[in-house]
């Protein structure tokens, strides 16, 4: 066996300069396949990541039949033990229970019907971006009660500014109505128009005693460890909940087109990625192929002094194999280092159409990448099975020349 | 899109099958009645030019122990298309207003001192946390004019009316009136118009809400009913009646009650 791979070795580096261009070839195939997969999961992630950090995180609990309804009639329950349960798993990295419900936001003339979401400000820290996108006051603190903080756009609408005393009206569970005057605390600047026009916080408190709500919440929002794991998360939280009680629902549920984006563009990706390896694919068999056919005389003198047809099939195909690996050690070291420091250091960007594409679904525009073990590992595995593929007929045609029609056709 | 239209057919034939299965099978109507005209009958049995009402509203729901009642007196002027309502009970809503001036419609809570224009997006919202709509109470839509009436036929024994035979009517609202029903079906007595039940159908014909009325009485040349019940479909174990305790048709209504100023004049 070591001969063998030392006589491949060697024929490899025979005709250097097409080895080198079949190299080069299935090097810019890999670093291809490595960095847009990379780029890919990179950008996903940060839009998936910030766009729950504007929702309802990776997990959300909520009562039953809520993303149907969207009433105060579904609920959960915010209680000790959940607390315990979800502080000591390992996969949560943070959670916050919600009050959701709609309401009128009135001052002077102007009236708007709002989302109202009643938040932990603490716990919400560890959760959402919203107190980040505070742009002037502050976000909403433990222990205050009467403050709310709004969407830029709303408070424009609504013609009001930090200080000021807004009534909000809505209907309360208990079918009361429900008013109080709110002291505006901050003003958010939130990059989704449909929220920075709609949204308004107020605390967990003041929702629980304005809809006359006691314990209960609409929904807890949990950020996973991973976006990556958090489809793991959601299973393992689901088995621990009794579903007539309390649903459990990946982002994917409560973010329906995004999933349904991430998935559309991540199969386009992988069909330009499909074609390209196959064009590698193509590469790898004619320089093997060449390499088999001007290697005639020699298969022939050989296979005449008695080596048997199945070592010069195996050394065939060791000469693809090494070629084609020459090829991958090359693509990720160039690539790999430039993945992983992308991922270190995300580069802002300022393509306009960029910005809008993240606008749209509120994340912060930058070009990040990601890399995930499996994501080089199968890249290379894929180029490897396709050279294994097309190393076949060549390996084939050169094990099976009778030496005497070999020769004589010399 | 064709299976659209297809499930917007099948929904139809079960609504009207809902409809007749309900009543027993529709009589067919005697030809040259004017559908229009029987509903202009039975809105004028409900509605004068001007009139002045004292009712209760109770609403049950299967979040409450016991039903919320809330009493309240309306003003209306249907010349002018203007009505004005102070809610009497429960404490905490006492003195709250709504007027509607077309097509503007306003709340005022005496507690916080504030008026509130109701924005057009909230008019499918609940009133005072009952079963009925913003839109119910402002009537933004006109069940006369902004509808075309089919008479479908004559039901000779309504449900909960047995001993009474009505007219059975559909409304299918002209294309770009400010109507959120597919159409309602309603049932309207044949010899004094007393509407009787009213059936309200989504744009996909689904039956989303039900109002049942009851207790008929005399009054002048109107068989008006004082108990109007509203089920809606969609929600287990809701339902709001409203009972009136009276009313007063062709009344005379100071127009200063349909001001900004009366409304904030709140009488607790």
């Amino acid at each position: 066996m070591p001969l063998e791979w030392r006589l491949a070795w060697r024929n490899v580096w025979r005709n250097p300069r097409r080895t080198g261009l079949t190299v080069a070839a299935t090097a810019f195939a890999v670093s291809l396949v490595v960095f847009s997969a990379a780029l890919s999961t990179g950008m996903w992630d940060k839009i998936i990541d910030d766009s729950v950090r504007m929702a309802s995180g990776h997990v959300t609990l909520t009562g039953p039949d809520y993303l149907r309804e969207r009433t105060l009639e579904q609920f959960t329950h915010f209680d000790g033990p959940l607390i315990a349960q979800l502080d000591e798993d390992p996969d949560v990295k943070g959670f916050a229970p919600r009050l959701s419900a709609f309401g009128l936001l009135s001052e002077g003339e102007a009236t708007r019907g709002v989302m109202l979401l009643g938040l932990d400000p603490q716990r919400e820290e560890s959760v959402s971006s919203l107190p980040k996108r505070v742009k002037s006051g502050r976000f909403l603190e433990s222990g205050r009660k009467g403050e709310i903080v709004l969407g830029g756009r709303l408070a424009d609408v609504l013609g009001v500014e930090v200080g000021d005393e807004v009534l909000l009206y809505s209907i309360a569970y208990s079918l009361e109505s429900a008013y109080d005057l709110f002291r505006v605390a901050g003003i958010m600047g939130l990059p989704d128009p449909e929220l920075d026009r709609g949204l308004a916080l107020i605390s967990l408190a003041d929702a629980q005693d304005f809809f006359v709500y006691g314990d209960r919440v609409s929904e807890v929002a949990i950020l996973a460890q991973d976006t990556a794991e958090s489809g793991d998360l959601t299973e393992a939280l689901r088995a621990t909940f009794d579903p007539s009680r309390t649903e459990v629902h990946p982002w994917q549920e409560m973010m329906p087109d995004l999933a349904q984006t991430v998935v559309i563009d991540k199969v386009g990706m992988y069909i330009m990625l499909g074609i390209l390896v196959v064009v590698v694919g193509f590469g790898i068999f004619n320089t093997i192929l060449m390499a088999v056919l001007e290697r005639k005389r020699e298969f022939g003198v050989v296979l005449a002094l008695g080596l048997r047809p199945r070592v010069i099939f195996r050394i065939v195909y060791v000469e693809s194999v090494l070629l084609t690996g020459v090829g991958l050690v090359v693509g990720l070291l160039i690539t790999l280092p430039l993945v992983l420091y992308l991922q270190a250091n995300p580069v802002p960007t300022d393509n306009p159409e960029v910005l809008v594409a993240f606008e749209m679904v509120g994340a912060d525009p930058v070009i990040a990448a990601k890399l995930r073990a499996a994501n080089p590992f199968f890249s290379a595995l894929t180029i490897l099975g396709v050279a294994l593929i097309a190393a076949f007929y060549p390996a084939i045609r050169a094990s099976l020349g009778k030496p005497v029609d070999v020769l004589r056709s010399l | 899109m064709p299976t659209q239209r297809f499930f917007a057919l099948t929904a139809a034939c079960l609504g009207l099958a809902l409809s007749t299965a309900d009543g027993a099978e529709l009589l067919p109507a005697p030809a040259g009645l004017d559908a229009g005209e029987i509903a202009r009958r039975s809105e004028d049995t409900m509605r004068s030019q001007r009139t002045i009402m004292d009712a209760e509203m109770k609403v049950i729901s299967p979040r409450l122990a016991a039903p919320r009642v809330v009493r309240f007196q309306s003003w209306e002027d249907r010349d002018e298309d203007r009505s004005f309502i102070r809610i009497l009970s429960p404490a905490k809503d006492a003195g709250t207003g709504f007027l509607k001036l077309h097509p503007n419609l306003w709340m005022f809570i005496p507690r916080v001192e504030r008026t509130i224009r109701i924005p057009p997006s909230m008019m499918l919202g609940s009133w005072m946390g009952s079963d009925f709509t913003n839109d119910d109470l402002v009537k933004e839509s006109s069940t006369l004019d902004d509808y075309d009436h089919r008479l479908l036929g004559i039901d000779p024994a309504p449900e909960g009316h047995s001993e009474l035979s009505a007219y059975v009517i559909e409304y299918i609202p002209h294309e770009d009136a400010p109507v959120v029903w597919g159409k309602i079906v309603a049932w309207i007595e044949k010899e004094y118009g007393t509407p009787l039940r009213q059936d309200f159908y989504d744009e996909d014909g689904a039956l989303l809400r039900r109002m049942d009325f009851s207790d008929i009485r005399i009054q002048g040349t109107r068989h008006m009913p004082h108990l109007w019940s509203m089920v809606p479909l969609d929600k287990e174990g809701h339902k709001t009646s409203i009972t009136i305790e009276r009313i007063v048709f062709d009344a005379e209504i100071d127009p200063s009650t349909f001001s900004k100023r009366n409304l904030r004049k709140a009488r607790r």
